[in-house]
């Protein structure tokens, strides 16, 4: 019934619309949109309704009004911390990206063994604990570490190269933990793409690197755009990553929310920092969908 | 005449059975040690349930508290977040039973709370490795911010009531009894003529990796964590010189339905100096009560914060009440020279 | 040429990608075999200390049914309802769309401290802390925005023709769904459900909040003692369940080529008989 309501929708005439009929329009929801409403109502009543009550606290607790938010911008730190957050998360966005793009191509090639391999390779990290990741992270990383006494014993490096406590040991962290979330969507694009028309570029005189870039890339692009959110999105909240792996410079927004609620107990000022951060991250995802359209590549709208 | 009395508390808590305790500590082996050697056999004997939870969140002990549902009976807290939250009403006042059993025990005056009774001790002190400093090495804090002589890293704790001020000060020549009020000025002027050589450290494993992997050859550690490296054949030694005593303690969330179970454990705890000693051995946290440390083995108790060996170099104790006044703010200030 | 120089190029990367997978991982194996009680690597001395400690412990063996129950049904409801909405973002027509898409994605944005003391506050009145029913809520609210993202992706692509050649065949909408687009998006699908199902089994932050005597899930046994000490055992729970899913992976592909050799013969006896 419904596929067949879009359909009618868009061959009605463009009638002059009354007010009252733009009201109902726009309220109109359809069979498809109704599927919306159970994750919808779910979600009011069990993560909307107690998150409001939260973060109402950053007006009103210990008292009412502004102070909160006052406090943030009273502090050059907790900026420069916002900041550091989105730069990191930008970054650990773009490398994943580089990283995944021709991992999930790759996959798409290989033979169903390799294939099944090549994802498990992706999946194992998930198993371990993600302390007992970071821990094992910096054992080979640390300048004492295995990677480094193995190179220097080499001959590969003279001195140690620093790579925990700097912006590259949270990187290198943190893709770890992204790369699935970016492999497994832009390989599940990749594999509906129809080869076809690759073959069918260059058979009519496209170069393959031509033909890669002008018919496989856009039509992985759902895919691509899937995981720069995900990927950047999830990067946002980290904190034990780049606690464990970071130096001071790196500290992220995460690691200063759970210091103000679980040790000093400024849950209002806690729901301020968390309302600047949830702001921001719509603000920018809602630029960057002016630029790249995120709405219609991963919803399918215009 | 603080002591109000328990019944005082109204506060219409979960029903839970009659007789069982709930423990929160902060996990880990630790946590199994002291319950093996101080809640078990209390609770043989007086047929109490325990029931473990971990770890202590102190946002969760305010949720509990202030809607009335608490589920924590016994809780190891910082001090400086018993004081504070004993001032918000957080907290049970500590009945009169159990403070006088603190007097008898010997506990330390300064280590008791309003509401709140110590349950271990340990120091921050000079961990370092003995490989990278085999002739010699930092013996007091001065010497510890001296990169000239000992160069290296330094480790010091993410944390504003980690000692790291405490040690500043009394690296550039404030007598050890002037600390308190600390001049945080001066603190961040000498923590800054070493800010480049500084590792912070979030846990307690990664102080000893540090050391033990001359990462940061220098450390500002917990005594017992270090003393286990070594014993584990790690190439790790404390150096107690001007070592920094700090302790945790046990407190009784406001509400808590068995609150007189509570008090009740807490008074067989300090009048069981064994228990205490057993503890020690097992979680190398020193004892509380003062007959505590004679009953620890000889061998063990050079190592433990209040033995007479550890005591006679300290530099005394963190004043957890100056903390608790300030460890907003300074917390605050840390964060800020941090990102700068 | 050029295309061979560029797959070589390609498999090394993987490859490397691969390791830099799998090195982290195999270095917990032998930190879990350490007799030491710290976590070091290369270990000193091998021994099974920390898996014994597992055994005599019935408190891991606990928390980790916890774990997977909790993983487990709240996959389900996640992938549920998140199909469910992605199908209505990607087809249908509804008000206030760009509001209500925020509020799909809000669980990935907001901290998940704040989401767990949230919760914590409203759940502690209603008693839904310390159960199943209390944390498969919560972790269906922060898995959902998986599948809901993948399935959506999957949606995009999906050739709507063949779902209307379906219809026009006489299929109703729902069985149209179930045997034609459901199977096209399938992939999408089973890595929205692994998204949600990790997301709740890995989660810790929120369940410190939720957890407590009566029920504590996996991770939170093993941060527990993280501010003192990490447990190395914490490294041996973590070997046993990399041993669980690789051996599911290796029985997969075992049952697999067994069938494959199954089918063979059954086409090579047909072949004979003919």
């Amino acid at each position: 019934m419904s596929v067949a309501a879009g359909t009618r929708a868009a061959l009605r005439q463009p009638a002059p619309p009354s007010f009252a009929s733009k009201i109902k329009n726009f309220l109109r929801i359809d069979g498809w949109g109704a599927l919306v409403l159970p994750l919808l109502v779910f979600l009011i009543l069990v993560f909307i309704l107690p998150l409001f009550v939260m973060l109402q606290k950053s007006f009103t607790d210990p008292t009412f009004g502004w102070q909160n938010y006052t406090a943030i911008f009273a502090q050059s730190v907790y900026v420069k911390v916002l900041g550091n957050t989105f730069l990191t998360a930008a970054i650990v966005t773009a490398v994943t990206l580089l990283l995944a793009f021709p991992y999930a191509y790759l996959m798409t090639l290989a033979t169903p063994k390799w294939r099944t391999v090549m994802l498990v390779l992706v999946l194992v990290p998930f198993w371990t604990s993600i302390l007992v990741r970071s821990f094992a992270l910096v054992l080979l990383l640390r300048d004492t570490g295995v990677l480094n006494s193995l190179a220097q014993d080499a001959g590969l490096i003279a001195e140690p190269v620093t790579i925990i406590r700097t912006m590259s040991g949270v990187v290198i962290g943190m893709v770890q933990v992204a790369l699935p979330f970016a492999v497994l969507p832009i390989y599940a694009t990749m594999r509906t793409i129809d080869r076809r028309l690759l073959q069918a570029a260059e058979g009519l005189g496209d170069r393959p690197s031509g033909a890669f870039l002008r018919i496989f890339v856009p039509l992985s692009l759902p895919g691509v755009a899937a995981a720069i959110l995900l990927t950047f999105v999830q990067a946002l909240g980290y904190y034990i990553t780049p606690a464990l792996l970071g130096g001071p410079k790196n500290t992220m927004i995460g690691e200063l929310i759970v210091q103000q609620v679980s040790t000093v107990l400024r849950f209002g000022f806690a729901a301020a920092l968390a309302t600047m951060l949830l702001v921001t991250t719509f603000l920018l995802i809602g630029l960057a969908s002016k630029y790249f359209d995120l709405q219609k590549h991963l919803m399918g709208q215009s | 005449m603080l002591a109000l009395s328990l019944s005082a508390c109204g506060g219409a808590g979960t029903a839970s059975d009659e007789k069982s305790l709930t423990v929160t500590m902060w996990g880990g082996q630790a946590q199994s040690a002291h319950v093996a050697s101080y809640f078990t056999p209390w609770a043989a004997e007086s047929g109490v349930t325990i029931k473990e939870d971990s770890p202590t969140d102190y946002a969760k002990i305010e949720t509990q508290v202030n809607a009335g549902k608490v589920n924590w009976g016994v809780v190891e807290v910082e001090p400086n977040f018993a004081n504070t939250a004993c001032e918000k009403g957080l907290l049970e006042k500590l009945p009169q039973r159990v403070i006088d059993a603190a007097k008898a025990a010997g506990v330390p005056e300064a280590q008791m709370g309003e509401c709140a009774i110590p349950n271990l001790q340990y120091t921050f002190s000079i961990a370092y490795n003995t490989e990278v400093f085999a002739d010699k090495h930092p013996t007091n804090w001065a010497e510890f911010f001296d990169t000239k002589t000992f160069p290296g890293k330094r480790g010091f704790w993410k944390y504003a009531t980690g000692g790291l001020f405490e040690a500043a000060l009394l690296a550039d020549g404030v007598p050890a009894d002037k600390l308190y009020p600390l001049d945080l000025p001066r603190a961040f002027a000498k923590l800054d003529t070493i800010k480049k050589d500084i590792v912070w450290y979030d846990t307690g494993d990664q102080q000893t990796q540090l050391v033990a992997s001359g990462e940061a050859p220098l450390v500002q550690a917990w005594n017992g964590r270090i003393t286990k490296a070594a014993a584990e054949g790690q190439a790790v030694a404390n150096d107690y010189g001007q070592n920094l005593i700090s302790y945790d303690q046990v407190v009784i969330p406001k509400g808590y339905p068995n609150a007189e179970l509570a008090a009740d454990w807490m008074v067989w705890f300090l009048g069981n100096g064994q228990a205490q000693a057993d503890d020690a051995v097992a979680s190398g946290y020193g004892p509380v009560s003062s007959d505590a440390i004679g009953l620890v083995p000889e061998a063990d108790r050079k190592d433990l914060a209040g033995s007479e060996e550890v005591s006679k170099d300290s530099a005394g104790l963190i004043d957890y009440s100056y903390w608790a006044k300030n460890y907003d703010s300074v917390t605050e200030e840390l964060n800020n020279w941090i990102a700068k | 040429m050029n295309r061979i120089l560029a797959r070589t190029a390609l498999i090394l990367l993987a490859a490397i990608i691969g390791l830099y997978l799998l090195l982290p991982v195999l270095v917990v194996v032998p930190m879990s075999l350490s007799s030491s009680s710290f976590l070091t690597f290369p270990p000193k001395e091998l021994s099974l200390r920390w898996y014994q400690q597992l055994l005599d412990d019935p408190s891991w063996g606990r928390s980790a049914f916890a774990s997977l129950k909790v993983a487990l049904l709240s996959a389900t409801v996640s992938v549920i309802l998140g199909t469910l909405a992605a199908l209505a973002l990607v087809r249908g027509r509804f008000p206030f769309r760009n509001a209500v898409t925020a509020v799909l994605l809000a669980p990935l944005i907001v901290p998940y401290v704040i989401v767990g003391l949230a919760v914590y506050i409203a759940f502690l009145n209603l008693g839904l802390t310390e159960t199943t029913l209390g944390f498969v809520l919560v972790h269906t609210c922060l898995g959902v925005p998986y599948v809901m993202i993948n399935v959506s992706t999957g949606l995009v692509s999906v050739d709507r023709r063949l779902e209307m050649a379906s219809m026009n065949l006489g299929a109703g909408p729902v069985s149209t769904f179930f045997r034609i687009t459901l199977p096209l998006i399938l992939p999408s699908v089973l890595a929205g459900a692994l998204f949600a199902f990790i997301t709740s089994w890995d989660e810790v932050v929120t369940a410190i909040f939720l957890s407590g005597p009566d029920m504590t899930t996996m991770p939170v046994k093993m941060w527990s003692g993280i501010r003192v000490q990490v447990d190395p055992a914490v490294a041996a729970v973590s070997s046993l369940s990399l041993l669980v899913i690789i051996s599911t992976f290796l029985l997969m592909g075992a049952v697999k080529m067994i069938r494959k050799m199954i089918d063979r013969r059954a086409s090579l006896t047909m072949n004979e008989g003919i």
